[in-house]
This record gives structure tokens, sequence and C-alpha cells, in this order.
């Protein structure tokens, strides 16, 4: 009777969810794992649940949730410009596409202790580490999408009395709107990852911060609750996406 | 039927004609060179010379790969000649512009905007406002027998439905030639008379120019004034026909009638000729 | 002889490094900072860590666990990928455990997993299996599934069994998409081994890096990110070649988010 109300794609991805849950519970209830390296998950969501409600607690996600947006934004921004520019301009793709295919390959995880030196330990050097990361599938996927504009849809444009330099605005940047989207997904999924991981390495807050303190002092519990917090918020944030990559895209064909 | 030699620049005029025609569009031996990746140079049209009156219907007639396209893109100002010039009413052509709206085979509506926004394109272009531009489109959708669709993406239409919106985008900013590149070759049959019936009836109305580029004989008989045949790549004009049938033209009658189909079965003869023989001198 | 298009084109990559050391060279210089040592400074510092042997050890120690990292992980994860793809059913019981695992950072994992399995090498290359893992599963995955049935078709009617089918055809056939999953899988091995080697300090390149920040040893910290980096690029470039060698007869690919060729 429920299945009426719950729609039956929900329900089958909450399923292995729920089977990961279980066999969690089974290994710490049977005794596989020693309680104290394997809560059980009943205390870990009770823990994450006290937590989430403390203002301190409410703060670390605020430090994670300010410099992941925030270098997501400056990526999407640049990326999002030069990949357009340099679709548009041979003289620009041609400066650009081997700075790119250098700075590409490099894990930009290694400049973090360049930035760490240049900006400080707080905010600065991890927006600017997010950034780096997100920036390049943005650029690139951008860069596929405007370089692969139809031909046909630009000369209707032109056609209709367009000038060029509004091309770009009108033609190429909703046409290549889809794989934009597809490098912000991915993007995004980065910037999550990153800015943990910075954390962890060194901060002063932030999950990854919390993460980090509760394995020096052996809590365990402390442990999974800014995992499992990252993981909901990248969740959280990619649904939205996802929403917004609905709208935007309502009128064109599954590709 | 009249048949024109083929080294024909000028025309003979059909007596049938109620007023003098004045020359709108001007070919005046264009040739254009494509750079292959090979490094070769592909020669697709070569010495096209060519004069369309004003409110004729032209069809551009020849088989896959004469260049008959890139002709089309010539005029259109999507393509620069390698050699030659096109002129509309006596400018050079440089570029596309609203004076001659395309039509392609391939759509190209712009899958971000509902029927109504693609049509709104142009008119918002020009400087019209909103409401206005949209109280133009929605007639214009009207007249192309899509009323109720306004809404609808692109990707919800039909083939036949996306074509009457591509036209009704292009009629929206008042081309004076229409440029139509094989527009119904991504239909089915059923679907192509229907859409060639109707293309008529809306161009009676205001009897615009129209190049209109097919490899379809019949097609050509029976939406055109004149026929220009092109011969193989390169492409070179080989016969210019006048089709003297009169309008406005019924699909059924005409399917009937021995001018039309002594039309029809002369062009496909003379299509036979070139493959016999290979290339045209 | 290379036309001088081509000869351009080679040589642009080799330009853009010389360019965006000579930025780094000149910006290092404007801002007079003591953390922020000049290009050269740094380069000057490279061969003093190669040539040190306590350095060169922790360096090919990293390399070995990144190597092994990603060799099991391919050997796991691709066919896994391939039956997900052939096999409906398989696939709805792995996707949502995959969707799940996937935005969690592993090496995030670390200390989780260093609390069960204590810090040696064991942790940081479970870490990079898990991280090669998921792309290579996921594109072995959606290469498998785009293998057209008529080939498999044809494929029985020839009389191969199905886990005949999928070796000799579906992997063949989805190795393009599978070779872009391994090309992330790289990407991601480097990441993680670096970044687990900065959280879990203890030998690899990451710990060279940070005992260098300690140590105020700037001029070290910079030429080891150059290293590093050398170290990506060059596993990169060797990555591509291979790859273009053993899909020699497909279709271009475009490489989502890892290089413009």
């Amino acid at each position: 009777m429920t299945s009426r109300f719950i729609p039956i794609n929900v329900f089958l991805g909450l399923a292995p969810i729920v089977l990961v849950i279980a066999v969690w519970q089974g290994l710490v209830s049977f005794g596989f794992a020693p309680a104290v390296l394997l809560p059980p998950p009943g205390y870990v969501f009770s823990r994450l649940l006290q937590q989430l409600v403390t203002w301190t607690f409410q703060q670390e996600i605020a430090a994670t949730l300010i410099r992941l947006f925030a270098g997501f934004a400056i990526a999407v921004v640049l990326g999002v410009s030069i990949g357009i520019a340099a679709a548009a301009n041979p003289a620009i793709n041609a400066v650009v596409r081997p700075i790119v295919r250098v700075l590409a390959p490099l894990p930009k995880v290694a400049l973090y202790p360049a930035l760490l030196l240049l900006l400080g330990f707080g905010h600065g050097s991890k927006i600017t580490l997010v950034a780096a990361d997100a920036l390049f599938p943005i650029l690139l996927s951008t860069y596929y999408g405007a370089s692969t504009v139809e031909q046909k849809l630009v000369w209707s444009a032109m056609a209709a009395g367009t000038p060029r330099y509004e091309i770009l605005f009108k033609v190429v940047l909703p046409a290549a709107m889809p794989s934009i989207l597809t490098g912000c997904r991915i993007g995004l999924v980065i910037s999550c990852i990153v800015v943990f991981l910075a954390e962890m390495i060194t901060s002063t807050d932030g999950l990854g911060h919390v993460l980090v303190t509760a394995a020096r002092t052996f809590q365990a519990v402390d442990m999974f609750v800014p995992l499992i917090t990252i993981s909901l918020l990248g969740l959280i944030l990619n649904g939205l996406l996802g929403a917004l990559r609905s709208y935007l895209l309502r009128g064109f064909p599954e590709a | 039927m009249k048949v024109v030699p083929s080294r024909s620049s000028e025309w003979v005029r059909p007596v049938t004609s109620q007023k003098p025609a004045s020359a709108i569009i001007e070919i005046d031996r264009v040739s254009q060179v494509f750079q292959t990746s090979a490094r070769k140079d592909h020669l697709a049209l070569s010495d096209i010379s060519l004069t369309i009156e004003e409110g004729a219907f032209v069809s551009i007639l020849g088989p896959s790969g004469c260049g008959k396209s890139t002709l089309l893109y010539i005029v259109g100002g999507f393509v620069s000649p390698t050699g030659g010039a096109a002129k509309m009413k006596g400018q050079t052509i440089t570029g596309p512009g609203p004076d001659r709206g395309p039509v392609f085979q391939e759509f190209a509506l712009f899958p971000w905007k509902t029927a109504l926004g693609n049509v709104m394109y142009g008119p918002r272009q020009q400087g019209v406002r909103t409401t206005e531009a949209e109280a133009q489109s929605r007639a214009l959708i009207e007249m192309v027998g899509l009323k109720g669709y306004e809404n609808f993406y692109p990707k919800e239409l039909s083939g036949g439905m996306k074509q009457r919106v591509a036209l009704a985008r292009t009629l929206a900013y008042h081309p004076e030639v229409l440029l139509m590149d094989e527009p119904f070759g991504a239909l089915d049959a059923h679907t192509r008379t229907r859409l060639q019936n109707d293309l008529l009836n809306i161009w009676e109305r205001d009897r615009k120019t129209v190049l209109f580029v097919t490899h379809s004989v019949d097609e050509a008989v029976f939406l055109s004034d004149k026929v220009v045949m092109m011969s193989k790549s390169p492409g070179r004009i080989r016969q210019v026909i006048d089709i003297d049938l009169p309008r406005p033209r019924r699909r059924n009658e005409l399917l009937l009638d021995p001018r039309y189909q002594k039309y029809v079965v002369d062009i496909e003869r003379m299509f036979d000729e070139v493959d016999e023989t290979g290339s045209p001198s | 002889m290379m036309s001088p298009e081509a000869l351009a084109r080679r040589a642009a990559p080799v330009f853009a490094c010389i360019g965006l050391l000579a930025v780094w060279q000149i910006a290092s210089l404007a801002l007079k900072n003591d953390s922020f040592p000049t290009a050269i400074e740094a380069i000057r510092a490279i061969p003093d860590i190669l040539l040190d042997k306590e350095s060169l050890i922790n360096i090919l120690a990293s390399l070995r666990r990144m190597a092994i990292g990603f060799g099991v992980a391919v050997l796991f994860s691709i066919p896994l990928g391939l039956l997900m793809g052939r096999s409906r059913s398989v696939a709805a019981f792995f996707n949502p455990l995959l969707m799940v695992i996937y935005p969690v950072p592993k090496a995030a994992l670390m200390p989780i997993i260093m609390l069960w399995l204590g810090v040696g090498d064991i942790t940081k290359t479970l870490v990079i299996f898990l991280g090669v893992s998921l792309p290579v599963i996921y594109h072995s995955f959606e290469g498998a599934k785009a293998v057209e049935e008529k080939m498999l078709w044809s494929g029985a009617a020839m009389g191969l069994s199905a886990a005949q089918r999928l070796v000799r055809i579906v992997l063949p056939a989805a190795l393009p998409e599978i070779l872009t999953g391994c090309r992330t899988g790289l990407v991601l091995a480097l990441i993680t081994m670096i970044t687990s080697e900065m959280i879990a300090r203890q030998s690899g390149a990451g710990n060279i890096l940070f005992n260098a920040l300690d140590m105020g040893q700037y001029d070290t910290v910079f030429a080891m990110i150059i290293i590093v980096g050398a170290m990506g690029i060059c596993l990169d470039a060797i990555f591509e070649r291979v790859r273009a060698r053993l899909v020699r007869w497909s279709e271009p690919q475009f490489d989502m988010p890892l290089s413009f060729s």
C-alpha cells in the first residue's frame, strides 16, 4: 500500500543504504568488530544528531561550507569564462591549452604547503586549493561544450541579426549548458573532497579538523560524525545541483 | 517546357509574368575551394553565375555532394566564396543578415527555448518590444499550423512540427529572401508532402524570393518557378529550366497533370545522361 | 619533417612550463616574502632532494604504494564493472552502495582505517586502492553497458559462452572507456597518495613536504612540489601513450576533466 506514496525509485535507492547499516550493526552485534573501533550505527547516528544541534558543531559546518562555496564559486566563474573564451578565440586557445595540459595532471594538493606559506592557515589557503582543484573539470567541459555547439544554431542566430559578440551569450553559453553543468557536478564533488582533506591536513576549524581531533583522542564515534556529515552535505548539494540542472536543461533532449 | 542552354547568365523571361521582375540576387562567377585534411584542395563549386529574380521560387537541384548547399551558404553569407562574389540588391554579400533567412534541414532550433521563444528570437533581436514580439510570434505559429504548441520545447515536437517552427522563426524577422537547405530531407514522405503544400500556401501570401535546395526532382518541379540543375562535383550549372505550371499548385491535381509529369521525366533523364557520360563538360 | 604547426603544438607545453616558472620567479621577487622562494632557488634545491638517500627512499616508497594500490584496484574493478554493465541484478546490487561511497573522500577514511590497521603501508595502499577503484568500476560499468547487443548476439551465435563473451567481446569493446577510467584512477592515485601521506605523516613524498614546512626549509617545500608535479605530468604522459596504443582503433574520446588532448 505504501508503495503508492513512496516512489519505487526512492525505495530501491534506500535499500542498499539500509543494507549497509544492517551489515554494520551486524558486525558490531556479533562481535566481529570491537565497539571501540566500530561503534554501532545507532550510537553514531544519535551522536550525530546530538552534535548537529550544538552551536560549536554548526560553526564547524559553517566554516567548511564557506570554504566550499567560495572555492567552488571561483572555480565556476573562472572555469566557464576561460572555457568559453578559449573556445571562441583561437589566440586565447593557443595560450590556455598548453597551460592546462601542464597543470591539469598536477596534484594540486601538492601545492597546499605553498598556499599555507603564502596565505596562512585560515580560509584563504583552503578556498584557493578548492578553487584550483575544481577549476579544471569545469574549464574543460565548458570548453568542450562551447566548441561543439552546432554550427547551424550559430548561423540561425546570425541570420536573425545577432552581432558576433552577442552570439557567445545568446547561443554558445546556453548551448554549452549541458556540458558546463556536467563539469560543475564533477567540480562540486571535488570541492567537497578537497575542502575536507585540506582541513584534515592543517586547520583550526572545519569538519576535517573535527575528524583529526577526534582521531588524536581515539574517539571513534566522533570520527564518524564529521565523515557522515560531509557525505550528507555532498549528497544534498549534489541533489540541489541536479535539480538546478533539470530546471536549466528542461528543453534539452536527454543526451 | 522552356529549356535554357547551360551557359546561361541571362534568363528568357517567361511570357506569362505580369510585371518586369527585378534581379534581387546575383551570383557572379562564384567558385569555392575547400582544403581537405589531406592538404588537397577540393573544388566544390566552379564558375557559378546565376540571377535570381525577386519573388521567384527557385530550386537548386543536384545529386549529393554537388555543392548546392555550399552555394546556398554563400548566398546566406555563412561561407565566403574563394572566387567570385554573390550580391544582394547590388551589394556584395559579406555576412549573414536578416534580409536572407535560412531554414536548415536539421531544424537548428534553440533547444533551450520553447517554440514561442524560438520564433520570438528574431523580432526581439531587432528590438521589437516583448509584448509586440510575442503577439506577432503567436500569429506566425498559428499560421504554420502549430497553435497550442507555443510552450512546447523542440524535443517534444515531431520532425515536421520542428520544421514548421523553424520556418516561423525565420519568417518572424521578415527576410526578403528565404534560403531553404533541403528543409524536408529529414522528414518522412507523408510529412514532407504536407509541408510542401503548407509551404506553398504560406509563400502565396507574400511571394518572397525563395532559394530552395533539394535533390528531389518532383519536389523541385512541384514547388518552383525555375529549376537550376547542377552537375556532380565540381558543381556547375548544367541547365536552368522554367517551370511553366499554373499557380496555386495542388498536389492531387498536379500529379495527374501531363505537363508536370513531362517536366519530371525530362529532368530525370537529364540526370541519367550525366551519370552515363560522367561529368558534363 | 614536421609541419611548423605541429611543431608549435608539440613545443607549446614546454613553453607553458617555462612561462609558468617565469611568472613564479617574477611574483616571488616582487613579493619579497621569505617563505616564497624564487623558482630558481627551488629548482636548485631539487638535486639535493633527489640525491639524498632518505628522500629517495621515501619517494620510491610512495611510488611503490601507488603502483600496488593502482594495480590491485584495476584488477579488481574492471571485472566488477564489466559484470555490472552486463548484468542488471549485479548492477542493482552494487550501484547504490557505490553511490554512497563516491562522495566520501577516501583519504578521509585514513584516520579510521589507521585506527583499525595501524599506520603502515597497508593503510595507505588500501586508501589508494579505494580511491582508484571507484572511477575504474564506474567507467568499466558504463563501457560495458554501451556495448552493442548485436555484437554479443553474433558472439553467442559463434558459440561463445557468457564468460567468453565477457572477456573476448565486452572487454575489448569497452576498453576505451575503461582506459578513461584508469586515467582518472591514476590521477586519483597520485592525489590520494600525497594526501594520505600528508595526513598520516610517516614516510613518503607528502611527508617530506610537511617536514620541510615544519622545519622552515622553504626551498625544499617548493622543490618537492615541482618534483611531485613532474611525477604527475610524466605518469599522465606515459599513460596516454599506452592508452593511445591500446585503442588505436577507437573513435577519439573526449577525456572529460583531465586534459585537452
